[in-house]
């Protein structure tokens, strides 16, 4: 009798773990279907676009025509310029205030923390014709710093931050006290290592988030010496003419190729941390 | 809003005395133009601000890309309340009336003043002008214009049994070719649909093909009333409605506009209705020979016109005025406005411009470009309205609604209509 139990529930883990593993695996492919799609038509002539044949020539004319279509390498220089800019003045920023907003008793606290909260339930979009006016006046249109700017203070990520320097033990900041560090030196050494995690998170989402930007940076600049990768490949996405998929899954995979590789290089660190961080 | 708008005037102001003291009489132009063709349109307007600029060193003009038709109007309004707008922009026709609603824009009859200007503004095809001009002014000047035709493949006509040499001319012989071209495989499943007129995005364009074939006008000249609950309306739209659900000859839903070209190519659709903007792209990738005509006539023949116009802004001085007129005298001019048609397909906008011995040339290799210029005689103005962006979204809504079979084209159409007396109210 006891055995037979204990045959069904080997069995029952066993089923259950083999229909894991084909719901997991049915999601992932789905997930993963327009990266092979554009995988697909990236490598092979127009024709075979909509059409799928084993055996069609591979080819690397799109990638040809669609580096050829706009410049990409000036644009790629200004993206990781500008994704670096942002998230780099973001850590500093988001930093100082969570810091701030979690360790300190200030007049107006609550009230502050609000409005800064209250970012997050306004669409940037709306904000355009303000933001382009402040950075009319700052004289910066036409610049990555104009692109940069309105977002470096972010809502987002000072709340974030607020919320993991929360968690931190105030026992490791007084200890850090009797050492002899001051407010700064506590915040670097205490608070800044323990929220590791939620700087990979946070910084994952802010990059892809201002690598994918469009918008805003086509809105603010002209030129192609500050011009994002994003615009570039507006140019392919004409709809009057009927789209080539071709390019455009060419052009997409050139332009989101340095993030992929990002993300499959430091996969395990960002999961982890995505968890830990308790982004979702 | 006024202060900023004076301190920006200040600014550029400020900045172009600051110009003039180190080169006499340079005149700075910033131009804002759209690509919606594909990235060739944007090397060749390049090309032609380049020539221009090696032609007139006094002159420093800086062609941005701004993005899709609608980015563009986004980024030139932005511009404009931020105090800095373009000098020129290459703006949809159908924005004239939001562009003077926002005062940004000046009527081109205040700088072209001389006679030889004022004869320059109406050496353009009327049908083009009628989209550029309101209240006897000349607000925009036809550059990157087209109009819907229809293409047809001449393989698919002769396996149909049908002369390959000669399109439907008529509603009726639409459905009646329609159905000999539909062909279904052994289970039912249609392999090549007779017709395909794309509705996704803004179906208001093409539906206006049938409604002025229907001899209906959706909107007045003014641009302050819509008509869309006029039974000759109602009766166009159960015209399309009945393409897929009577006659079985269109794909039923919505049908993509970007997939189109690609669909006719590959054979899942004999006929297509789209822009004249793909001429120059079924040129190049149509496996076979294909035919292009003007759209089918009803009650009587049309189309509406569509594209970009050139617009010159308020927020200059006199100067980038006097230079923004003349670069798009030049740009426009028969000469130039050939190379732009032959590089995208958009109709050339003058007469003058097709007696160009390019434009002969092209021509005769290529008649179907004709079609285009032969329709426009029949062409009226597209759906141009204020707050243009929610009346004709509204319209679009409708139609999405009589397609999908949601709603029926008369209760569609007639909520279409009250939403948008709504909206243009405060306009009358």
């Amino acid at each position: 009798m006891s055995v037979d139990t204990m045959e069904i529930a080997v069995d029952t883990s066993r089923y259950d773990r083999i229909l894991n593993t084909i719901g997991a695996w049915a999601l992932g492919l789905l997930w993963f279907l327009p990266l092979i799609y554009a995988v697909w038509t990236a490598f092979h002539p127009g024709a075979y676009a909509t059409r799928f044949e084993p055996f069609a020539p591979l080819t690397l004319q799109n990638f040809v025509n669609a580096w050829n279509a706009a410049p990409f390498a000036h644009y790629f220089v200004n993206t990781v310029m500008l994704v670096t800019m942002v998230t780099l003045s973001q850590f500093v920023l988001c930093t100082l205030a969570a810091y701030a907003f979690a360790r300190f008793e200030f007049p107006g606290k609550t009230l502050l923390f609000t409005l800064v909260l209250l970012q997050l339930l306004v669409m940037p979009e709306m904000l355009i014709v303000e933001n382009y006016q402040t950075m009319r006046v700052l004289g910066l249109i036409d610049t990555i710093a104009a692109i940069a700017l309105p977002y470096v203070a972010s809502g987002f990520g000072i709340f974030l931050l607020r919320q993991t320097f929360m968690t931190v033990p105030k026992e490791l900041e007084e200890a850090a006290r009797i050492e002899g560090a001051g407010t700064l030196g506590i915040l670097w050494k205490v608070y800044v290592p323990l929220a590791k995690p939620t700087y990979l998170a946070y910084g994952l989402v802010s990059v892809s988030y201002h690598w994918n930007n469009f918008l805003w940076p086509l809105i603010v600049t002209n030129s192609v010496e500050t011009r994002p990768v994003t615009v570039g490949l507006s140019v392919f996405s004409s709809v009057d003419q009927g789209i080539d998929w071709s390019i455009i899954t060419a052009a997409t995979l050139m332009t989101s190729g340095p993030l992929l590789i990002a993300f499959l290089l430091f996969q395990r660190q960002f999961v982890q941390s995505f968890m830990r961080a308790g982004i979702k | 809003m006024s202060f900023m708008r004076k301190v920006g005037a200040g600014l550029g102001a400020a900045a172009l005395s600051g110009l003039m003291a180190s080169t006499a009489f340079a005149v700075d132009l910033q131009f804002y133009f759209p690509v919606a063709v594909g990235g060739k349109a944007a090397t060749t307007i390049q090309e032609l601000t380049d020539e221009y600029a090696a032609a007139h060193p006094d002159v420093k003009i800086d062609a941005v890309y701004a993005g899709s038709y609608q980015d563009t109007i986004t980024k030139t309004l932005t511009a404009a309340r931020g105090g800095t707008p373009p000098q020129l922009a290459v703006i949809l026709s159908v924005d004239m009336f939001t562009l003077i609603d926002e005062d940004v824009i000046i009527p081109f009859d205040d700088v072209a003043t001389t006679d030889e200007d004022k004869k320059w503004l109406t050496s353009f095809y009327p049908g083009f002008m009628d989209n550029s001009m309101t209240d006897g002014k000349t607000y925009g000047i036809p550059f990157q214009r087209s109009t819907p035709v229809m293409y047809w493949n001449k393989e698919a006509f002769k396996e149909a049994g049908l002369d390959p040499e000669l399109p439907p001319a008529t509603w009726d012989e639409m459905v009646e070719f329609g159905k000999k071209l539909t062909k279904k495989d052994a289970n039912g499943t249609v392999t090549q649909w007779g017709l395909r007129i794309p509705s996704s995005g803004f179906p208001y364009w093409l539906f206006q093909g049938l409604t002025t074939e229907n001899d209906v006008i959706l909107a007045n000249d003014a641009g302050n009333k819509t008509n869309f609950d006029d039974p000759k309306v109602v009766e166009a739209l159960n015209f399309m409605v009945d393409l897929s659900k009577k006659h079985g000859i269109m794909q039923p839903g919505i049908i993509e506009w970007g997939a189109t070209p690609k669909a006719f190519f590959e054979r899942q659709a004999a006929i297509m209705w789209t822009t004249t903007g793909n001429l120059t792209n079924v040129r190049e990738n149509a496996p076979f020979d294909f035919g292009v005509a003007m759209l089918p006539a009803h009650k009587r023949r049309g189309a509406p016109t569509g594209g970009g116009n050139f617009y010159i802004f308020k927020d200059s001085t006199d100067e980038q005025k006097a230079a923004s007129l003349d670069f798009i005298k030049w740009i426009t001019a028969p000469e130039q406005a050939a190379r732009w048609t032959i590089a995208t397909g958009y109709v050339a906008p003058s007469p003058a411009a097709w007696e160009t011995q390019a434009m002969i040339d092209y021509v005769k290799g290529f008649p179907q470009a004709l079609v285009a210029r032969e329709q426009l005689e029949f062409a009226v103005a597209e759906l141009a309205t204020y707050q243009n962006q929610r009346v004709t979204g509204i319209l679009n809504d409708a139609l999405e609604a009589a397609i999908t079979g949601t709603m029926s084209a008369e209760e569609a159409l007639k909520n279409a209509q009250a939403e948008a007396d709504k909206v243009l109210a405060d306009y009358r």
